[in-house]
């Protein structure tokens, strides 16, 4: 509902590769932008507090938690939600590491992972176990142990090595 | 006919619900949205214990955007506003009293929750303070203040053999279970009676997706609710009497759900919805925050003072334990965890004598509930760390000890019960080995630094009690599978083990089954998703469903095809006649027509009732955790540091290894973060870390340097294929196997979780004083 308190004003910013223009309140989250979105839902609210990293997105390739940054932060730059990361139906190859390690249980905290983990590999291809571990730690997941993420984590690794080279 | 080779069994291909989890496509609760669909929020009580004096909402009911609000007045009209287990004692919403921080008063169905938040704001509630009791010991005493002044309405299941419960045995106790087994005077004949007192820690599930539901019920006589839910079909019955609907106009459908470890179990969120839609006559979204959850249920805290006669070479005699949970504010799942507790506290071994009391006692907390482990957990902690004391102080070796007095593969827990169905000293020699448990001697220490071993076995009665389970199974003309039941995937991948169950009996590839989404109009009977019961207790009943199925096809085949059905087999949605392979779906078609036909089994799977079962039917499998820890405790500051941890349960046969193994993992994480740190810190009747960051849960960096899991398949479950039920084995041996290694390392014994490094310091110096 309109709100004086909170005027509607209009956004512009780049989602997965696509251009978006929407209108949005200056107390409106980035992830309540993008659940809001039909096609935005993969992008989990847990601890809505920055903490857990369930809503993890990419901010010009840094990994946020879209929960606590404001929709309008995001003006004129580039979002990466787990929607943009399957080409065409082709699961990118972290993706694909996570499905086949089974790195993942309930799969709440799986996008946030995941998109952590491209960010990661954008910005060191051969990581190694501690920034692997430095890296992932500011994630929670509360089911699997971590153990098959870290696997699935080095496997995406090796995957995207092989697949540039 | 020569057996096929096993096509879905024991393979580690991607899970059914991977490429929904990893694309972000996957549907849970939260993400559901109907038309016109409200948003609720509740106001909470900011007293731990005060009686109700007035709530007035006239402001908030006039408010724009606000579409219902609920008070004491408007659930007066609702038929039984009060919901549990086995007691009925928490109201929709608060009526004559609250009883804990955070206990719901009144809620608001808005337009958006910021504007339900508003109008919550604005009712007044005139609060009468009382004296708040927020230990379960002084809960106990008879001067203590008093939570419930009138008994709720309960009910004490039928017990077996040996087993009793009793509602409200005393004053600020709900409910008793108590068990019993051999001659009283077996103390008497004991060369030692050591008695010992441990206290445990209480958790929450901090499961990362919400408890949330959407209601609608804006039709008078339909209800509609998904939920975030591990029991649909128990929350319908409970829907059904509280607001006095036919359970035939109540859907409840459950989505994927993001975690619960117990927490989702029975009535949350649902009745507040439910009675907001109806007076809003709009669908209402219910989801709590985070810290919410932290409210809404918890683990039990407990005080447990065990009592063990034993012989001077180590032979256990008897056991008589007393068990005190921390149930909180209202019953919610507590007598089920007391029955448990109760249970489960002799281990797994051999006694003459057994005799338990576990109460659960009411304090002005959160409540609590089911909680991966459901008191075993708490007795594991307690008998674990017991067994080695004893060992100690007997001058025996721990390992030695346990393997002495473990019950054999086939021989029945207690009296009545089902047999051992895990060989126990194969499972701790497999610990000792991974260890390196009898090289412990060599372990070098470093300067203030010392480092030990210790070892624990966690115990429980898996897959429920007297669980029935229903299952079908349905084949289209194509070879298209559908799977109804009413299992819901929480994580644990029994979407995934159920499948593969069922394409292994139909010859089929995992990919031609779909698991059908759990909706109550449709999906067959089911109890709950909880006890490790998927693929012991449902996985039974999926078989049979699958294997009716086969039967009806090749039956049909036979017929067709003018042979008996014994010459034939099933693969690839054709039959298979020695060398011949006919195709079903022409054959399919050529007697029902083009349109085609669907074959559709049932199965149904319930242990039997005995009488003779302390819990009325024999347990249905023994969830079994070995585990093993390697700690190095700095003498200076008291910090331990859990080096190796090793975990073991027992599949019986692994559908599905990687999601064993993660099962196993995520347990023993949650053990190993209840030992060293995890807790919910009340001061009085406050919590005061009941929030994301200051409640500590374990990252990657809390995971030992060597921390490893082996799924065990031992091939004694009574499951398809052999299976056992996984997935809270793992946690149970950690926490004592922790304190069982500290021990090792420095000569101390804490008997309190978590097991800090001010506990570490305190004890030491009692040590150095003593």
């Amino acid at each position: 509902m309109p709100d004086r308190l909170d005027p509607r004003f209009d956004l512009s910013f780049t989602l997965n590769g696509a251009p978006v223009h929407t209108a949005t309140t200056t107390a409106t989250t980035l992830a309540d932008l993008l659940r809001d979105r039909r096609d935005g839902r993969g992008t989990r609210l847990a601890c809505e507090r920055a903490v857990c990293g369930a809503c993890t997105v990419l901010i010009d390739d840094v990994p946020r938690a879209s929960c606590s940054v404001f929709a309008f932060e995001v003006e004129g730059r580039d979002v990466r939600t787990v929607e943009g990361l399957s080409d065409g139906g082709d699961l990118s190859p972290v993706q694909a590491a996570f499905a086949d390690n089974s790195a993942f249980q309930c799969g709440y905290c799986t996008a946030g992972m995941i998109l952590l983990t491209e960010a990661l590999l954008a910005c060191e291809a051969d990581p190694d176990d501690a920034t692997i571990r430095d890296w992932i730690g500011s994630n929670i997941c509360r089911c699997t142990g971590y153990s098959l993420i870290l696997e699935a984590v080095r496997d995406a690794a090796r995957r995207k090595r092989e697949t540039a080279s | 006919m020569t057996e096929l080779p096993l096509r879905n069994i024991g393979r580690t291909d991607r899970r059914v619900d991977a490429g929904e989890k990893v694309s972000g496509r996957a549907v849970y609760t939260t993400d559901i949205d109907l038309p016109g669909m409200l948003h609720a929020k509740v106001l909470r009580s900011p007293h731990g214990h005060a009686r109700i004096r007035s709530v007035d909402a006239s402001a908030a009911r006039t408010m724009p955007g606000v579409h219902a609000v609920l008070t004491r007045d408007e659930t007066a009209a609702i038929p039984m506003p009060v919901y549990g287990y086995f007691i009925k004692d928490q109201p929709i919403v608060a009526t004559d009293k609250v009883r804990y921080e955070g206990d719901v008063v009144a809620a608001v169905a808005a337009e958006d929750e910021g504007t339900a938040n508003r109008a919550l704001a604005a009712i007044r509630v005139e609060y009468e303070p009382l004296p708040a009791v927020t230990d379960i010991e002084r809960a106990s005493e008879p001067d203590a203040p008093e939570l419930f002044e009138e008994p709720p309405v309960g009910v004490v299941p039928k017990y077996g053999q040996g087993a009793s419960g009793e509602l409200r045995p005393r004053k600020n106790i709900c409910y008793r279970f108590s068990y019993e087994t051999g001659p009283a005077d077996a103390f008497a004949g004991c060369d030692h009676v050591f008695e010992d007192v441990f206290h445990f820690s209480r958790m929450h599930h901090f499961h990362l997706e919400p408890f949330v539901c959407v209601a609608d019920w804006s039709r008078e006589d339909r209800v509609e609710l998904w939920t975030s839910c591990q029991n649909p079909f128990p929350v319908r019955k409970e829907i059904a009497r509280i607001f006095g609907i036919a359970e035939n106009r109540i859907a409840v459908r459950v989505p994927y759900i993001g975690g619960g470890f117990g927490s989702k179990n029975g009535c949350k969120t649902e009745p507040v919805a439910l009675a907001l839609s109806r007076l809003a006559g709009r669908p209402v979204r219910f989801c709590l925050t985070l810290e919410e959850g932290f409210l809404t249920n918890t683990q039990h805290a407990a005080i447990l003072k065990v009592k063990t006669g034993v012989m001077a070479d180590g032979t256990l005699v008897a056991r008589e334990s007393e068990i005190l949970l921390d149930s909180g504010a209202y019953s919610d799942g507590s007598p089920l965890v007391a029955e448990k507790a109760g249970y489960r506290i002799p281990g797994p071994y051999r006694y003459k004598r057994i005799k338990t009391d576990c109460y659960c006692v009411m304090t002005n907390t959160a409540p609590a509930g089911p909680f991966r482990g459901f008191g075993g957990t708490q007795t594991s902690w307690a008998c674990e760390s017991q067994i080695d004391m004893i060992a100690h102080r007997l001058g025996i070796d721990p390992y030695e000890m346990r393997r002495r007095n473990l019950i054999d593969l086939g021989e029945p827990f207690v009296p009545g019960e089902s047999g051992m169905d895990s060989d126990l000293r194969a499972g701790l020699d497999l610990v000792v080995r991974e260890l390196g448990y009898r090289r412990r001697d060599e372990l070098e220490d470093d300067g203030p630094v010392r480092r030990g071993m210790g070892l624990a076995i966690g115990f429980k009665d898996g897959g429920g009690v007297n669980k029935p389970a229903l299952a079908r199974v349905k084949v289209s003309t194509n070879g298209d599978i559908f799977l109804q039941c009413g299992t819901a995937e929480i994580g644990q991948g029994a979407h995934t083990a159920l499948s593969a169950v069922v394409a292994e009996r139909l010859g089929a590839d995992r990919s031609r089954v779909r698991y059908m989404p759990v909706d109550t109009d449709h999906t067959p009977f089911d109890q709950g998703t909880n006890a490790s019961s998927a693929i012991s207790v449902m996985g039974q009943a999926v078989d049979r469903a699958a294997l009716a199925a086969r039967r009806q096809i090749l039956d049909f085949a036979a017929e067709k095809l003018d042979c008996p059905a014994d010459d034939l087999d099933l693969a690839d949605w054709e039959i298979r006649r020695g060398n011949e392979a006919h195709p079903l779906a022409p054959m399919v078609m050529g007697h029902f027509g083009g349109t085609g036909w669907e074959f559709v089994g049932e199965g149904f799977h319930k242990a039997e009732n005995s009488h003779a079962a302390p819990l009325e039917a024999p347990c249905v499998f023994w969830e079994i955790g070995w585990g093993g820890a390697q700690v190095a405790v700095d003498t200076e500051t008291g910090q331990v540091t859990v080096e190796k941890l090793f975990v073991t349960g027992d599949a019986g046969r692994a559908i599905h290894p990687l999601v064993c193994r993660g099962q196993d993992e995520g347990a023993a994480l949650m053990g190993l973060s209840q030992a060293l740190f995890e807790r919910m810190i009340y001061d009085g009747a406050r919590l005061v870390n009941g929030d994301a960051l200051t409640y500590r849960v374990p990252l990657n960096d809390d995971l030992p340097e060597d921390f490893r899991s082996v799924t065990q398949e031992q091939g004694h479950g009574p499951g398809p294929f052999g299976a056992k039920g996984m997935g809270e084995g793992g946690m149970l041996p950690v926490a004592s196997a922790i304190a069982n290694a500290i021990y090792d390392a420095v000569g101390v014994r804490l008997t309190e979780l978590p097991l800090t490094p001010e506990r570490v310091l305190a004890a030491l110096a009692e040590k150095e004083g003593g």
